[in-house]
């Protein structure tokens, strides 16, 4: 049996998490021109609240992905209203702003291993398996392709083809004009850090689901989602879909053969490679 | 006694860390998240020559030295292509990347285990192999280091480096080709770190890659950060107050585990509220 169906179904789930991932950084660079590195551990939180209320008070999976999608959202809406804004009325340098966000970071996963041990911990390994193409895949494999789907679908409309997608488009062009403009920037902005911190939600609670949690993997989820927006263009919110994918694929394809602890480096080199020879993206913006 | 001894040494080896960083984040203003890489190249280069290959501490540190030169060259050399935020994204890449490598090369590194048993240092018939004459070799590199520092911030060459902080193209248009000084400092506090790593690899008579990942290299900034900006005790001052914290919590009676996480949470909350009203850092000159 080849073994190439399988590294596809693979490839596309991982650009599936990634591409989750990429969808709310992205939303959130757009209009705060910032690289915001506590998106990994939000996303983490999200697929701990989600474990907690299934895990401890015996919730329904769906509710609590739900709730625990909703606590990366407010999580992320917190720290814009508490951190991020502060920093935008004192004009800080983009240093300052990737710095505090560092220590968020640090802050969060360290919170999270308090009070959820540093152990790795799993939901259920209890799922549905199909055969597809000579390939395997998880019931929870075939719900994270699909919301990967439907999230971007969906945001591509709400950007698109609503007043308050054109607000967002208008600051993630010019903050400044928009705000003359009578867009109240600071309002949009923190929803904006809530949907984004939503979908990151979204992205923890699949893996979790998927492969487990463990307080520290919100980094190596920010830094996928991180390469996959600067592959298709930062900002670019469906240039962050095709850099997932193409990501998803190199990293699948590039461990053929080779053991699969060199996947890091996969990602990371062809990081190096877009940003020296393609900085701009793909799908330049 | 024995336990003041050892925290005194962890301070000397991470106000090492922290003056070499100092050089990279806070007179240049290039904010570089890879140098825990070059910290690991010089705790494993050293460990590498001391384990396999017999050679003498000394000897070894030196060679570590002009390992981690030569990567922060090639690494800085990439790097200098690229500037702001996504300087600090490839230098997060390349930390990560070092850091794979040595769990990976199994052969040569040990892999995610590690190498042991690594010696003291030893010069001339004498041992360091207690921990009060460790201490003092230690003490005695770092105040070295801290008086280069001091001299190079103090020099032209580190005058340059400031004026590349402040408006690189207002210096660049006096004819001063930037990319080099930046290199320059870069490779410098590439061989800084390279020192600690040896000490540390030296002093725990084991090392392994965890060590040197990126969250290393997020806590050698938070020393930078926290201390001060562009300010050499500054960078002395973190390193103390850092080190000292998760051994206050654990005096006052939190267990171990949980000490180390509140102390992560600490300093990571103090770097947002450091951002928030104080981005110069406790002590520094420089406002990021």
């Amino acid at each position: 049996m080849s073994i190439i169906p399988q590294i596809i179904l693979n490839s596309l789930i991982a650009g599936s998490i990634y591409s989750l991932v990429a969808l709310g950084f992205n939303l959130i660079y757009g209009t705060t021109k910032f690289f915001n590195l506590s998106h990994g551990a939000v996303a983490v939180i999200g697929g701990y609240v989600a474990f907690y209320f299934t895990k401890s008070l015996g919730f329904g999976i769906i509710i609590s992905a739900i709730l625990g999608i909703f606590a990366a959202g407010f999580l992320g809406y917190f720290l814009d209203r508490f951190v991020f804004r502060k920093l935008r009325q004192k004009k800080a340098s983009n240093m300052v702003f990737l710095i505090s966000s560092l220590g968020l970071m640090i802050a969060l996963q360290a919170v999270t291993a308090l009070l959820f041990t540093s152990n790795f911990q799993i939901f259920s390994s209890q799922f549905t398996s199909y055969q597809i193409f000579g390939g395997v895949i998880t019931q929870v494999e075939v719900i994270i392709f699909i919301s990967a789907a439907l999230i971007s679908v969906g945001l591509f409309l709400l950007l698109k083809k609503t007043r308050w997608g054109r607000t967002v488009r208008a600051i993630s062009d010019d903050e400044e004009v928009s705000k003359i403009v009578g867009i109240d920037t600071n309002k949009v902005i923190s929803q904006v850090f809530f949907i984004g911190s939503a979908i990151a939600g979204l992205s923890g609670v699949l893996s979790g689901l998927d492969i487990g949690l463990e307080p520290t993997m919100g980094l190596l989820l920010l830094f996928k989602g991180v390469i996959a927006a600067v592959i298709g263009g930062v900002g670019n919110v469906y240039g962050g879909v095709l850099g997932a994918f193409l990501l998803a694929f190199v990293e699948n394809f590039g461990i053929w053969g080779v053991s699969a602890e060199w996947k890091d480096v996969i990602s990371f080199g062809l990081l190096i490679i877009f940003l020296l020879f393609r900085p701009q993206g793909i799908l330049k913006k | 006694m024995e336990y003041l001894i050892h925290l005194a040494i962890v301070i000397s080896i991470y106000s090492i860390l922290g003056l070499s960083l100092n050089l990279i984040v806070g007179y240049t203003g290039l904010l570089s998240m890879t140098q825990a890489a070059f910290y690991g190249i010089g705790a494993y280069a050293t460990a590498i020559a001391m384990t396999s290959y017999g050679m003498n501490f000394f000897l070894a540190v030196v060679i570590g030295i002009l390992l981690s030169a030569l990567s922060a060259l090639a690494i800085g050399y990439v790097l200098s292509r690229f500037d702001g935020d996504y300087f600090t994204l490839g230098s997060f890449g390349f930390n990560v990347i070092i850091t794979a490598i040595l769990v990976n090369w199994r052969g040569f590194t040990g892999g995610a285990t590690g190498i042991p048993a690594i010696a003291r240092p030893s010069l001339f018939g004498f041992t360091f192999s207690g921990n009060l004459s460790f201490l003092v070799l230690v003490l005695v590199s770092a105040v070295i280091i801290y008086f280069i520092c001091q001299f190079i911030v103090r020099s032209s060459f580190g005058r340059v480096l400031k004026a590349i902080r402040e408006d690189e193209k207002a210096i660049q248009v006096f004819g001063y080709n930037t990319k080099y000084y930046k290199l320059a400092i870069f490779a410098i506090g590439a061989m800084m770190a390279s020192v600690a790593g040896a000490f540390y690899a030296s002093y725990l008579s084991y090392i392994s890659p965890a060590q040197f990942d990126i969250n290393e290299s997020a806590f050698i900034l938070s020393i930078v950060v926290f201390g001060g900006l562009a300010n050499n005790k500054g960078a002395i001052w973190g390193a103390a107050f850092l080190i000292l914290l998760p051994e206050a919590l654990q005096f006052v009676g939190f267990p171990s585990g949980i000490a180390e996480q509140l102390r992560q949470v600490v300093y990571g909350l103090a770097l947002v509220f450091l951002m928030l009203y104080r981005p110069q850092g406790l002590v520094g000159e420089y406002k990021i």
